[in-house]
C-alpha cells in the first residue's frame, strides 16, 4: 500500500507527505493544551480571592493556541490534499498507461478496468487524505490526552489504564463481529440489485411471458433478506454508542468520587479534577476516531489490492527497429497455436499461406477462433507456437508500429470516439485530406447519412457514438479502416448490422477498391467472401477446410451446410 | 459537457448543487407521502422520542450534576454525600444507556422496514407500467432510482429525521439549563455557534463553484477513461495510444488543479470550526473566573466546568442539524424521483373482462394503425388476416415498423385505430394474461435470467416438468449443448447470459417457446452474427416450432420467406406488397429488389 503511494509522489509531493501529518502534531498539541491551562486559571487565578494577571496570561495563551491550531490544521489539509491529489494523478496516469499499452490484456475485463481506475484510485486518494490527517491525529490525541490527563493529575490518571483498554478491546470485538455481517448485507444487496436491474432489462420477455407474479415473489424474497442483512448488521452496532456513552459517563463519576476523596487531603485540585474529566472526554472522542481510521483503512486496503493487480501486469519492452518493412503482403500462418494464459488452445495447428494481392476469406462458427487469428496476425496477441510471416518476414522481428502501419483493421465491435465524424476517420491516418476521407465514406456507403447531416464531415459524435445506429457506426468503422489506405486490409464480420442492400453496395465498392490488394474478410454471410481466393473454414479453433468457395462446396460438408441455409435451395451454388 | 451516467453520482459529495429546486406543490405532495410511511411506524417513532427525551434530560441532567458535585461536595468535602449522588448518578447513567439502546434499536427498524416497503412499492408499481413508460425512461435512471434514491431516503429517515428531533430536543434543554445557570456564559456558547455558523456557510459559498468544477471535471475525466478503455482494441490497432495518453493526461491536469481548489479551501471549515471552538471554551474559563472574582451571578468553578460540557454537546448537534438540512434537500429530492415511478399510471385494469378459455389461433389485423407519439403513425392502415396454423413472414427494411407490428399482437401498445381479434375476439376484450399466455414469443435478443438454465425455459409454462423441459430442450436443438454445461440443466447463468453463446441463448429461448405450448408464436429472427452451424440448429428448430401454430415471423432467413403461407411487405409502416415468395419474385416489384439485393454478389 505505502510503496505504490511512494512511487506514485516525487520531490515537493513527498515532502509534503511527511510535512502534512507533522504541522497536525501541532493542531493536537494545540488541542491538548487547552484543559491543562484552563486547569491553571482555576486553580492559580482564582486562588486567594483571585489574580487577575494569571487569568489574562493564561487565557491568552488559550487564544494563541486556539489561532495556532487552526493554522496548523489547515496547513495540514493544505499538504495533505496537495500530496493525495498529485498521488491520485500519477497514479491514473501510470494505470493508463498500462492499460492501453499491455496487449495480453485478458486477466482483467474492461468494466473492471474502468472501476479501479475510476472508483479505486479515488479509494487510494482518500487514503492519501486519511494517512496524513486522522491516521495521526486520532492516535496522537489518543495518547497526548492519557500523557497531559496523567500530568495534570496523576492520583487518579490509573482510571484511564483501566477504561481505554476495556473500551478499546470491547469496540475492536465489535467491528470484528459486525463486518461479516455488513458484507453479508452488502451481498443481499448485490442480489436485489441484480433481480432489478434484470426485471428493467428483461421487460418485455416479463410482460410476453406473464411473469409479473414469479418476477414478483422473487423480489419479496429477496427484498426480505437485505432487510433481515440490514437489520441484522446495524444491530451489530448500535450497542457500541450506548455502551461508550455509559462507559464514559461512569467513569467521569469514578473520577468525581476518587477526586473528591483525595481533594480532602489537599492531595488534588478542583480545576485539575475539571482537567481531567475534559481530557477524558478528548481521549474517548479520539478512540471513536480511531476505530474509524482503522475499519477506513481496511477498506482501502481492497483497491490497493486490486490497483496492485493493473500494475503487475506483464507489459512489453519497447523494441527497435531492425527489420525493413517487406514490400510484398502476402500472408503466412506456419503450424500456429495460441492460448490465452494457461488457458487451453484457442487455435490450433493452422497452417495457410496467401500470396500478395489475394483476397482471404474466413468463415465458422462463433468461438471458433476467427477473430482471434486475425488478432494474431496484428500482434494483439502473440502466438504460443508457430510462426506467423507477412512479406516473409516474420512478424515478430517488426515493431507494432511497423506492422500495424501495414495493416488496418475494421474490427467487429466498432467503437467510435467521441469528437467529430473526421477525427474518427482520420484514427486511420492523420494526414489524411478531406478528399481522402470523402473517398473512403463512399466506399463505405457511409457518405449517404454523413450528407445528412448538418455539418457533414465535421458532425460530432458522442461518446462511444451513441448518436449513430448500428450499421452507421459499422460503415464508419470501415471508412477509417480504408483511410488509411493499408497494404493490408482486414474487414471483421462488418456489415452485420447493415441491411442487405447497403451491404451488397458495401462488397461492391470494396472489391472495386481492394483489386490487386491484400485483404482479408471475416464473414458470416457466405456471400461477402464467396469470390475470395481462399477462403478458410474454421471449427473450434481448428482449420478444417481450405480453397476458393467452388472447391469447399465439393469438399467440405460444413461449408456445404451453411451454403445451402443461406443461400437456399442450391439455386444459385 | 461529456457525461458518463451512473458514475459521476457515486462520489460526488456535493450532487445537491446540481438538483433542481423543488416547486412547493411538489414539495407538500411529497412530504405527504413519505409521511404516509411514517404513519405506520407511529408508535414505534412514539416510542424513540420517550426514549430520545429521557436520554437528553439524563445527560443535561447529569452535566449539571458533574458541576455541583465540584461546587458542593468536592470544595465543601461532604464524602457521604457525594457517595450517595455518585452512586444515583451511575444508576441513571446505565438506565439511559438502555434507553439509548432502544432508541437505536426501534430506529432500525423502522428505517429498514420503511426502506423495504418503499422499495416494494417502487417495485411493484413498474411490474404494472405499460412499456411505453419504459420506452421514454432509460433503464438506468430507473435503476438508480431503485438504489441510490431509495437509499437516500432511508437516510433520511435513519438520520436526519431523528438526529433533527433529538438535535432540537438537546438544543432547547440545554439552552433552558443553560440560561438557568447562567445567561452570560450562555450568549458565550450562542456567539460560538453563530461563529460556527457564519463560517460555514462562508466556506460553503466560496467553494461551492469549486465542487461545481471538480465534479464537472470528474466527470468529463471518468467518462473518458470508459471511452478510452471501451476502445482499447482500436486505439492500439490504430496507433494512437501516445496521443490518447497525452490528451488524458491534460484532462487529470485539470481535475487536480479544480480539486484542489476545492479541497484547499472546504479543508479550512474544520480547524477553523475547531478553533471556534477552543476560542468559546477559553472565553468560557476566562469570563467565567473573571466573574467569579468579581461575585457576579452566582458563578461558580463548577459552573465552569458544566459550560465547559455543554459548549460540546450544544455546538455539536447545532452543526449536525445545519448538514442535515442539506441531505434532507437530498432525500426529497430522491423521494420525488421515487414516487415519480409509484404514482404513475398503471396499465389499465381487467379484472371485470371474462377469461379467455383456449385460443384456436386465427388472427386479424384490421385498418391498424399506431404511433408512440399521439399524432405521429409509426403503422398506418394494416390490414392481416391469419389462419389457425398459417405462418405469416414479415419482411421489410429496417425501420419499417416489423417490431411494431408484433408488439401489437400482444397488447404491449394500444392501438390507436382499427382492431385486431383473435378467433373473432377484439383483443380490447381479452385480458392481457390470458392473450400472453397463448402467444410464445421468440425476440431477436433474448433475455434469460440469472437462474438455471431449467428454470429459465420452465419460465415459458412454470409448472411443466422436468421431462417436459428436456423434452422442449432437445425439440430446440438446445439439449445437447445444455449436458455439456458444467451441471447439465441445473447450471446456473451468469448476469446477461454471458456464459453462453449469442446462438445458444437463442436456442434456449426457442426451448422456452417450445415448452409454453401455445397456438400462436412471434418469431422475430435475428439479423447478424450467430455462426453458421448454430444457425443450421436454430432453423431447424424453429421450422419445427412454428407447425401447428399460427406464426408471425419477422424474416431474415431465406427459407423462412420461401415457406411462409403469405409474405407481408412492410415498407414506412405501410404495407407494399403482400402474397408468396414465388408470387412476389414474379411480381418484381420491391420485394424482387429485396431479395436480389442479397444475391446480387454472386452474379458480378
Amino acid at each position: 500500500m505505502l510503496n505504490i503511494i511512494w512511487q506514485h509522489t516525487r520531490g515537493w509531493q513527498r515532502v509534503c507527505l511527511f510535512a502534512a501529518p507533522l504541522i497536525m502534531l501541532g493542531e493536537v498539541f494545540s488541542d491538548l493544551q487547552q484543559p491543562t491551562l484552563m486547569a491553571h486559571i482555576v486553580d492559580t487565578g482564582l486562588k486567594n480571592g483571585g489574580n487577575n494577571q494569571v487569568i489574562v496570561q493564561t487565557g491568552i495563551w488559550m487564544v494563541f493556541f486556539a489561532i495556532l491550531g487552526m493554522f496548523c490544521g489547515s496547513g495540514c489539509n493544505a499538504f495533505g490534499s496537495y500530496a493525495s491529489l498529485k498521488m491520485g494523478q500519477a497514479l491514473r496516469n501510470h494505470l493508463m498507461d498500462l492499460s492501453l499499452k499491455t496487449r495480453n490484456g485478458q486477466e482483467i475485463s474492461t468494466p473492471t478496468l474502468i472501476t479501479r481506475i475510476t472508483n479505486d484510485v479515488i479509494q487510494m486518494q482518500n487514503l492519501v487524505m486519511t494517512l496524513t490527517r486522522s491516521m495521526i491525529r486520532a492516535p496522537f490525541l489518543l495518547l497526548g490526552g492519557i500523557v497531559m490527563a496523567a500530568i495534570v493529575s496523576p492520583k487518579i490518571a490509573w482510571i484511564l489504564f483501566i477504561v481505554v483498554p476495556v473500551l478499546l478491546i470491547f469496540m475492536g470485538a465489535i467491528i470484528a463481529y459486525s463486518v461479516p455481517l455488513f458484507t453479508k448485507m452488502q451481498r443481499a444487496i448485490d442480489h436485489i440489485n441484480l433481480v432489478m436491474r434484470e426485471n428493467l432489462l428483461g421487460i418485455k420477455t416479463v410482460k410476453s411471458y406473464v411473469l409479473e407474479k414469479q418476477q414478483y415473489d422473487n423480489f419479496q424474497t429477496t427484498n426480505n433478506q437485505v432487510k433481515q442483512a440490514s437489520v441484522n448488521a446495524q444491530q451489530s452496532v448500535i450497542i457500541l454508542s450506548p455502551i461508550v456513552t455509559v462507559v464514559l459517563n461512569i467513569s467521569v463519576v469514578a473520577a468525581l468520587w476518587f477526586g473528591g476523596r483525595l481533594h480532602t487531603q489537599n492531595l488534588i485540585s478542583d480545576g485539575q479534577i475539571i482537567a481531567f474529566v475534559n481530557y477524558m472526554i478528548q481521549i474517548t472522542n479520539a478512540m471513536i476516531n480511531t476505530i474509524d481510521t482503522v475499519s477506513s483503512l481496511s477498506r482501502a486496503q481492497t483497491a490497493t489490492i486490486r490497483i496492485r493487480e493493473i500494475l503487475n501486469l506483464p507489459h512489453d519492452a519497447p523494441q527497435s527497429e531492425t527489420v525493413a518493412l517487406p514490400a510484398a503482403n502476402s500472408i503466412q500462418f506456419d503450424h500456429v497455436n495460441f492460448a490465452y494464459l494457461g488457458a487451453e488452445n484457442v487455435l490450433t495447428d493452422i497452417n495457410f499461406n496467401l500470396k500478395d494481392g489475394q483476397k482471404l476469406g474466413i468463415i465458422g462458427t462463433t468461438g471458433s477462433g476467427k477473430t482471434t487469428l486475425v488478432d494474431l496476425l496484428t500482434r494483439l496477441y502473440d502466438v504460443t507456437a508457430g510462426s506467423i510471416k507477412v512479406g516473409g518476414i516474420n512478424i515478430n522481428d517488426l515493431t507494432l508500429s511497423q506492422l500495424r502501419h501495414k495493416i488496418a483493421v475494421a474490427p467487429q465491435t466498432s467503437t467510435l470516439f467521441s469528437g467529430t465524424i473526421a477525427s474518427n476517420l482520420r484514427y486511420g491516418s492523420e494526414t489524411a485530406t478531406t478528399t481522402d476521407l470523402k473517398q473512403a465514406a463512399q466506399t463505405a456507403a457511409a457518405d449517404e447519412f454523413i450528407s445528412t447531416r448538418e455539418q457533414g464531415l465535421e458532425a460530432p459524435v458522442t461518446q462511444r457514438g451513441n448518436n449513430f445506429s448500428g450499421g452507421q457506426k459499422q460503415r464508419l468503422n470501415i471508412a477509417r479502416a480504408l483511410v488509411a489506405k493499408p497494404d493490408i486490409l482486414i474487414l471483421d464480420d462488418v456489415t452485420s448490422a447493415v441491411n442487405l442492400a447497403t451491404d451488397a453496395r458495401i462488397q461492391r465498392a470494396l472489391r472495386q477498391d481492394r483489386k490487386g490488394k491484400t485483404t482479408v474478410t471475416i464473414a458470416q454471410r457466405i456471400s461477402s467472401i464467396v469470390d475470395s481466393d481462399l477462403i478458410l473454414v474454421l471449427d473450434q479453433g481448428r482449420l478444417v477446410a481450405q480453397g476458393t468457395h467452388a472447391q469447399l462446396l465439393q469438399s467440405s460438408p460444413f461449408y456445404q451446410e451453411v451454403a445451402q441455409t443461406q443461400l437456399g435451395g442450391g439455386q444459385h451454388a | 459537457m461529456r457525461n458518463a451516467p451512473g458514475m459521476n453520482n457515486r462520489h460526488g459529495h456535493h450532487q445537491h448543487y446540481s438538483k433542481e429546486q423543488l416547486t412547493v406543490n411538489d414539495l407538500s405532495q411529497t412530504l405527504k407521502q413519505l409521511w404516509h410511511y411514517l404513519v405506520k411506524k407511529r408508535i414505534q417513532l412514539f416510542m424513540v422520542f420517550l426514549f430520545t427525551i429521557v436520554t437528553t434530560v439524563v445527560s443535561i441532567v447529569g452535566t449539571r450534576l458533574n458541576g455541583i458535585i465540584i461546587d458542593q461536595y468536592i470544595s465543601s468535602d461532604r464524602l457521604r454525600m457525594l457517595t450517595i449522588i455518585c452512586s444515583i448518578m451511575v444508576g441513571m447513567y446505565l438506565f439511559s444507556s438502555i434507553f439509548n439502546w432502544l432508541q437505536n434499536h426501534f430506529m432500525v427498524l423502522i428505517s429498514q422496514d420503511t426502506s423495504a416497503s418503499i422499495r416494494h412499492d417502487i417495485f411493484s408499481s413498474m411490474q404494472r407500467l405499460p412499456l411505453t413508460y419504459f420506452d421514454h425512461h432509460p433503464s438506468g435512471d430507473l435503476m438508480s432510482r431503485m438504489t441510490n434514491d431509495v437509499d437516500n431516503i432511508n437516510t433520511a429517515l435513519m438520520q436526519t429525521f431523528i438526529q433533527l428531533f433529538t438535535g432540537i430536543i438537546t438544543v432547547i434543554g440545554m439552552l433552558i439549563a443553560m440560561l438557568i445557570v447562567s445567561p452570560m456564559l450562555t450568549v458565550v456558547v450562542l456567539v460560538a455557534s453563530l461563529g460556527t455558523y457564519v463560517f460555514s456557510r462562508a466556506i460553503a459559498r466560496a467553494t461551492q463553484s469549486s465542487f461545481i468544477h471538480q465534479q464537472e471535471e470528474l466527470g468529463v475525466l471518468n467518462s473518458e477513461i470508459e471511452e478510452t478503455l471501451s476502445g482499447k482494441k482500436t486505439i492500439q490497432l490504430f496507433e494512437r495510444t501516445d496521443q490518447i495518453l497525452s490528451d488524458f493526461k491534460a484532462t487529470n491536469q485539470r481535475y487536480v488543479d479544480h480539486a484542489y481548489r476545492a479541497q484547499f479551501f472546504s479543508g479550512t471549515m474544520g480547524p477553523l470550526n475547531n478553533m471556534v471552538n477552543n476560542l468559546a471554551y477559553a472565553a468560557i474559563t476566562i469570563i467565567g473566573a473573571i466573574a467569579i472574582i468579581k461575585g457576579y451571578s452566582g458563578i461558580t468553578v463548577g459552573v465552569i466546568f458544566s459550560f465547559l460540557i455543554y459548549l460540546r454537546d450544544f455546538n455539536g448537534p447545532i452543526r449536525n442539524m445545519l448538514d442535515l438540512i442539506n441531505t434532507l434537500q437530498l432525500s426529497i429530492a430522491s423521494a420525488e424521483r421515487v414516487f415519480e415511478v409509484v404514482n404513475a399510471t398503471p396499465e389499465p385494469d381487467e379484472e371485470q373482462l371474462p377469461p379467455t378459455a383456449s385460443i384456436k389461433g386465427e388472427v386479424v389485423l384490421k385498418h391498424v394503425s399506431f404511433g408512440y407519439e399521439p399524432g405521429v403513425n409509426i403503422l398506418k392502415d394494416l390490414s392481416i388476416t391469419a389462419k389457425p396454423g398459417e405462418t405469416v413472414a414479415i419482411v421489410g427494411p429496417t425501420g419499417a415498423g416489423k417490431t411494431t407490428t408484433i408488439n401489437l399482437l400482444t397488447k404491449l401498445y394500444p392501438l390507436n385505430a382499427g382492431t385486431i381479434t383473435i378467433d373473432g375476439i377484439n383483443i380490447d376484450q381479452i385480458r392481457r394474461q390470458d392473450l400472453r399466455r397463448n402467444i410464445a414469443i421468440v425476440q431477436q435478443e433474448p433475455f434469460l435470467f440469472s437462474m438455471t438454465v431449467k428454470e429459465n425455459i420452465l419460465l415459458g409454462r412454470p409448472n411443466a416438468t422436468d421431462a417436459d423441459v428436456v423434452t422442449a430442450a432437445k425439440a430446440a436443438n438446445a439439449d445437447s449443448f445444455i449436458r455439456l454445461l458444467p451441471q447439465g440443466y441445473d447450471t446456473p447463468l451468469t448476469d446477461g447470459a454471458q456464459n453462453l453463446s449469442q446462438g445458444q441463448r437463442q436456442l434456449l429461448s426457442i426451448a422456452r417457446a417450445f415448452i409454453a405450448q401455445t397456438p400462436l408464436l412471434i418469431l422475430d429472427e435475428a439479423t447478424s452474427s450467430i455462426d453458421t452451424k448454430t444457425e443450421l440448429d436454430i432453423q431447424e428448430a424453429t421450422t419445427q416450432l412454428m407447425q401447428d401454430k399460427t406464426s408471425f415471423v419477422i424474416a431474415h432467413r431465406l427459407s423462412t420467406i420461401q415457406n411462409a403461407d403469405q409474405i407481408i411487405v412492410v415498407n414506412h409502416g405501410e404495407i407494399v406488397e403482400r402474397g408468396t415468395h414465388e408470387n412476389l419474385l414474379a411480381a418484381n416489384g420491391f420485394y424482387a429488389a429485396l431479395y436480389n439485393s442479397q444475391f446480387s454478389n454472386l452474379q458480378s
